[in-house]
């Protein structure tokens, strides 16, 4: 009552119907008034979000691939001429260590938090654990996993240590969009399952996972971006090489994309800013493509 | 053409007194033959933690007839009916006293398999809930899971039993590969019940299968019931009085987890004992 009455209205509301009164007008305009400002505030910052991507891509591209050049994509860095192979293997040979690791774990992890755990006082640590552990700097897992696997293991420095840095670090991300994605399964069709005489195990193949499919794979490709694109842990675990890695996993420094940056940018020659220039905009383009792919995957899944 | 031993199902229930006696008579039958019971209740109380949502129940269910669980939301219906195929073992906190006895065997015993009790005891819901997968493969699911069949003719035949046997064959036959999701709701529900039946069960639970449809598909899946229960023993939870009067054989009233009333529908509606009954019946409680 009270917010009504303190406006100046020329004759009492019930005088008249509201919709053409001249106080409910004035009012309507008013908030019409607030309503566009709003609008316009919402869109320069949402536009705000797209600067910084969008300029990151035009320069880099532009930049990146001005140079661009067939040695400097196939030959590496201990080459005369040099080029990126060795980082593109690198990173290539990391990506599918790391994932070959992580996503089993997360995936089964993800399914047992969602379907097997009960929601008893376990499956909350373990989230949390979950939580802290995605939350924990990875040059802090990167300097654990020097100790551990690279001086105790004695496996030096290694694809196989970096990868299971890496893992770690994707761990989570799959783990828990696994169990969201499970939960989103609606009730109504997995009591359908159980109700057929499924049980939890064929619910989960033939129906959950399946139906939970497109938010389980965009959660691995988040994490497959993440891993692409970390160095801090590489640099205590992987090192860097600047051969092409010969196939052992173990004792043999690997080379990654991230690492030209890292190792590159302090030098001015032409050969090493194109280097660093290219490594970046490949990086980019990688993680793009990764987000592109899972939004199309989900999309044409969602379709069914 | 089925081949294992769909017959076999009662190894997993008690080979002896795999009938029950003739019970004493609870209400008048109305003619001379004894009942026909295939599930009987005793003394089964279900709690959701220290809630007790049902109080008590002893109820008989007629083996090939329609009996239906009535009664305002919150009554009991839906978890009675649940506790039919123990959907709802899986719920936090949720425990019974007392038995189910189908054919003699509690279900709630230790020795009894519960995935095994739902090839016995079948489920339709309330909502439609066809797997977002072909008509096919949602008809073909459970004989799937359980290798019912040994090849795709055979199992070929058996989706088109089901579904014949739900009244949508017709409809569908020409797009078996086609998404199930772009059935209409009743159509859905039809194969829902196909689905059901595709896995051979005895019983059927149907929990309010008709609420969410227009009255249209609400009669078709009423006339399917009608004619399912030549072959098999239905229990049918509804609000609706109506349709518990025009399929109903028995019909159990339940209020705040109390069973207050149970007898042939014709009893329960024309002549109820309890006024509770009556004050539902005229839409005053």
């Amino acid at each position: 009552m009270s917010r009504e009455n303190n406006s100046e209205r020329s004759a009492p509301i019930d005088s008249l119907t509201p919709w053409n009164h001249p106080a409910v007008i004035a009012n309507h305009k008013a908030r019409k008034a607030r309503d566009n400002m709003m609008r316009i505030l919402v869109i320069c910052c949402a536009l705000l979000v797209l600067i910084p991507l969008g300029d990151l891509l035009l320069m880099f591209a532009v930049r990146g691939l001005e140079s661009i050049s067939v040695p400097l994509l196939f030959n590496n860095l201990a080459n005369p001429n040099p080029g990126l192979s060795n980082a593109i293997i690198g990173t290539a040979l990391l990506t599918l260590l790391s994932s070959a690791i992580a996503i089993p774990i997360g995936v089964f992890g993800g399914v047992y938090m969602a379907e097997f755990s009960m929601g008893g006082r376990y499956s909350g640590g373990l989230r949390f654990a979950a939580d802290v552990l995605a939350g924990v700097p990875s040059i802090v897992l990167g300097y654990v996993c020097y100790l551990i696997f690279v001086i105790y293991f004695h496996w030096g420095f290694s694809a196989l240590a970096a990868a299971i840095a890496l893992s770690i670090i994707m761990f989570p991300y799959i783990f828990r969009t696994t169990e969201i994605a499970l939960k989103k399964v609606p009730v109504s069709l997995k009591e359908g399952a159980i109700a057929l005489g499924s049980t939890k195990t064929t619910m989960v193949n033939k129906l959950s996972l399946r139906f939970a499919l497109p938010g389980i794979v965009t959660g691995i490709l988040i994490a497959v971006g993440i891993s692409v694109s970390e160095t801090a842990p590489l640099l205590y675990t992987a090192s860097f090489a600047d051969y092409n890695p010969t196939g052992l996993i173990h004792n043999q420094p690997v080379a990654y994309l991230t690492g030209v940056i890292y190792e590159f940018y302090q030098y001015n020659t032409p050969v090493d800013v194109q280097l660093t220039l290219l490594a970046t905009f490949l990086l980019l383009l990688i993680v793009l493509m990764l987000n592109v792919v899972a939004r199309l995957g989900l999309r044409s899944y969602l379709k069914v | 053409m089925v081949t294992t031993s769909l017959e076999d199902k009662s190894v997993l229930m008690n080979e002896e007194d795999t009938r029950e006696e003739a019970a004493p008579t609870v209400y008048d039958h109305g003619g001379p033959q004894p009942l026909d019971v295939l599930i009987k209740l005793v003394d089964f109380s279900a709690y959701y933690g220290n809630l007790e949502v049902l109080k008590d129940i002893n109820l008989l269910i007629e083996r090939k007839k329609i009996t239906v669980f009535m009664g305002p939301s919150g009554c009991g219906k839906s978890t009675l009916v649940r506790t039919l195929n123990r959907l709802n073992d899986e719920v936090p906190g949720f425990r019974t006293t007392g038995q189910i006895l189908l054919e003699g065997q509690d279900i709630y015993a230790p020795n009894v398999d519960p995935v095994l009790l739902k090839t016995r005891v079948g489920m339709v819901f309330q909502k439609p809930n066809p797997f977002p997968m072909s008509i096919y493969d949602n008809v073909a699911f459970g004989p799937r899971i359980h290798k019912f069949t040994r090849n795709k003719s055979e199992l070929d035949s058996l989706v088109r039993e089901s579904l014949e046997k739900a009244a949508l064959w017709d409809e569908v036959k020409d797009r078996l590969g086609k998404s199930a999701w772009g059935l209409s709701g009743g159509q859905q529900q039809r194969l829902c019940i196909a689905r059901a039946l595709a896995v051979k069960p005895e019983v059927l639970l149907m929990d309010e299968p008709a609420s969410a449809l227009d009255p249209g598909s609400t009669s078709k899946v009423e006339e399917l019931m009608v004619e399912l229960k030549d072959n098999y023993t239905v229990v049918l939870v509804t609000h609706n009085m109506q349709q518990a009067a025009r399929v109903g054989t028995s019909v159990a009233f339940l209020y705040k987890g109390d069973l207050v009333e149970f007898g042939p529908a014709s009893d329960v509606f024309e002549n109820p004992e309890s006024p509770l009954t009556e004050k539902y019946i005229k839409g005053n409680l």
